[in-house]
């Protein structure tokens, strides 16, 4: 028993010689920059504890390296590892290990900052930083913060973790799955748009519909089997149709909200928009009198009468309906040249069938505006404007009322005289706005004139300033003699 | 009115509207480039793309690229946008080269 305690007990002295030296070689590293001296203070008294518990099986003992002393950043250095093991046979090991001795001179006592400005200050790197990836490189300040906030465990030093790795490609995840869901949505949206548009185009494009029965020409091409859409973009549908009386043609585009595109879908849960769909119907000239009329509802009436410049010089909007008459539906409001024009193109028809307050209850929320006008700026001057929203694939039955305002109005302004009475207000406001519209031209002509004849002047300096001495004294003795020569008196000379 | 939108709104005076001596086929307006409306995506493509190329971010340069597709999904004259369009990726692409195979930034090691 007591030969068992004296083999016990020299291993213990020396350990405790180990630790000793261990701990001066702590102390010692406690100088350079990462060490907290009293995190290794902790680190010798569980160390301690450990070796007490542990009598006869080996020690190994890891040292945390100590940190490089040159500029780079990235090259870590291998950790120095002691190893002692205890056994019966040699009581008496060398107390002494071997250790590195870490060099006296702090590596920052001969730093200068002015003399090496610009240059990253040496320290000591984390082996998680080395083992990132090129990508994740300085310039990357995500992976930096990454790296910073969680050192990698002894087992893992060559791999990041996967929570890791997230963090640091971040970015890169969020804008390639975003791309993924843009690519997805492209298809889904386009697909979306195009069964709207062809939804339309079978309930009233197609044959024996109400475009059909209205127009002898269908579709963009001249031959028979020509498509009746045309798509000018993943959202904007164009159907076109002539060969009627009363009118040149009718375009009617369909805008659809950007279900193609992401980015404008998300804008859109900000600023919600509807499908609609815009016909418009170019008048023969010798067919449409004197009409300047707007219906939509009262806010839009009041933006179109501000913005729309036929409705700005000829048009107001109405306060009360004519006399003795059914009016339109409370929420709309009609803007027009004279009562006696809204009466006539506003008729119960087209009360019963949209505009009037119990058909407007079931179909207004179809209806945006109509605008028809003979003093329309642009390209054509008779214009018939009309606005509806929409309806999806499913419930295009439901505008049928709504396409049927488009004959309907083509034949009643084809049709329609004004009384001359009203014609002669009508008149004056459009010779007024023509001598306007006259004056305005002149003016714009002057200022080219004035500004060619200027540009003449300057052009005419800029070569005098050219001209060479003798060829100015030349000029001015050409221009002395003309002066000479219109200065003497006329002699007439008569023939004897 | 109600027999318009019964029979189809063929006729107003009974007989046959359509008249097909006046039918004009259908000629698309020539717009100018001015006319065009503004291309929003593009031009923020190619501001994005210049600023992650000069500055370096790998952020404006992702995003670049996000604003090339949506101005690619949005294109509507294939002449006047391509331009814009090609140099907005050009330079999202050089971005990102020049941000994940080329030398790091330049002040940006930690201190």
């Amino acid at each position: 028993m007591a030969t068992a305690a004296s083999l016990i007990r020299p291993p213990r002295a020396a350990l405790l010689l180990l630790l000793l030296a261990l701990s001066f070689s702590l102390s010692l590293a406690a100088h350079f920059e990462g060490f907290d001296s009293d995190d290794l203070h902790s680190a010798h008294a569980d160390d301690a504890a450990s070796a007490d518990g542990d009598d006869d099986e080996g020690l190994e003992v890891e040292l945390p390296p100590p940190p490089p002393i040159s500029l780079s950043t990235s090259s870590p250095s291998p950790p120095v590892t002691t190893t002692t093991s205890s056994s019966a046979s040699n009581p008496n090991p060398d107390p002494n290990p071997t250790r590195a001795t870490p060099n006296p001179t702090p590596a920052l006592d001969l730093w200068d900052e002015d003399e090496f400005e610009g240059i990253p200050v040496p320290e000591a790197t984390s082996s998680d930083e080395s083992s990132a990836p090129a990508e994740a490189a300085p310039s990357d300040p995500v992976a930096d913060a990454a790296a910073e906030a969680a050192p990698a465990p002894p087992g893992r030093a060559a791999g990041r973790r996967p929570a890791e790795l997230l963090r640091a490609y971040s970015v890169e995840i969020a804008c390639v799955s975003f791309l993924i869901c843009f690519l997805l949505n492209y298809f889904t949206g386009k697909r979306q748009n195009e069964a709207i548009a062809l939804a339309w185009a079978t309930r009233f494009a197609t044959r024996d519909s109400i475009f059909d029965k209205n127009f002898s020409l269908l579709g963009t091409g001249d031959g028979k089997d020509t498509p009746l859409l045309m798509k000018e973009g993943q959202d904007v549908f164009k159907f076109y149709a002539s060969g009627r009386r009363f009118c040149q043609g009718m375009l009617a585009t369909m805008e659809m909200r950007a279900r193609h595109d992401l980015l404008s879908k998300l804008v859109e849960l900000v600023f919600p928009r509807k499908d609609t769909i815009t016909f418009e119907v170019v008048m023969n000239e010798e067919t449409m009198d004197h009409v300047v009329l707007a219906v939509a509802r009262k806010k839009a009436a009041k933006t179109m009468q501000k913005e729309e410049r036929d409705l700005q010089r000829f048009a107001g909007v109405l306060t009360s309906a004519p006399a003795g008459r059914r009016w339109v539906a409370d929420e709309l409001a009609v803007v027009a040249e004279s009562k006696e024009v809204a009466g006539d193109m506003i008729t119960e028809a087209v009360l019963d069938q949209v505009l009037g307050d119990k058909a407007f209850e079931k179909f207004g929320k179809w209806f945006i505006s109509l605008h028809f006008s003979d003093q329309l700026a642009g390209s054509y001057k008779k214009v018939l404007s009309f606005k509806f929203v929409l309806p999806d694939a499913s419930n295009m039955a439901e505008m049928t009322r709504l396409v049927a305002l488009v004959p309907y109005y083509i034949d009643l302004i084809g049709r329609y005289k004004l009384s001359s009475h009203a014609r002669s207000k009508t008149e004056g406001a459009r010779s007024k706005a023509a001598q306007e519209a006259f004056r305005e031209q002149q003016g714009l002509r002057q200022e080219a004139l004035q500004r060619k004849k200027a540009e003449k002047k300057k052009l005419m300096e800029e070569a005098e300033a050219k001209l060479s001495a003798e060829a100015l004294r030349k000029k001015e003795e050409k221009d002395r003699a003309r002066q000479m020569k219109k200065s003497m008196p006329k002699v007439k000379m008569l023939r004897s | 009115m109600k027999e318009a939108a019964s029979s189809g709104g063929g006729s107003a005076g009974g007989s046959d509207p359509r008249m097909a001596s006046t039918a004009r086929p259908y000629t698309p307006p020539k717009l100018s480039p001015q006319d065009l409306p503004i291309d929003y995506a593009g031009f923020l493509a190619v501001v994005f793309g210049v600023v992650g190329v000069m500055l370096r971010y790998k952020v404006c340069s992702w995003i670049a690229i996000i604003f090339c597709a949506q101005s690619l999904a949005n294109m509507k004259n294939f002449e006047n946008d391509l331009k814009q369009l090609s140099m907005a990726f050009m330079f999202a692409v050089m971005g990102l080269v020049t941000n994940y195979l080329g030398p790091p930034r330049p002040g940006s090691t930690k201190r």
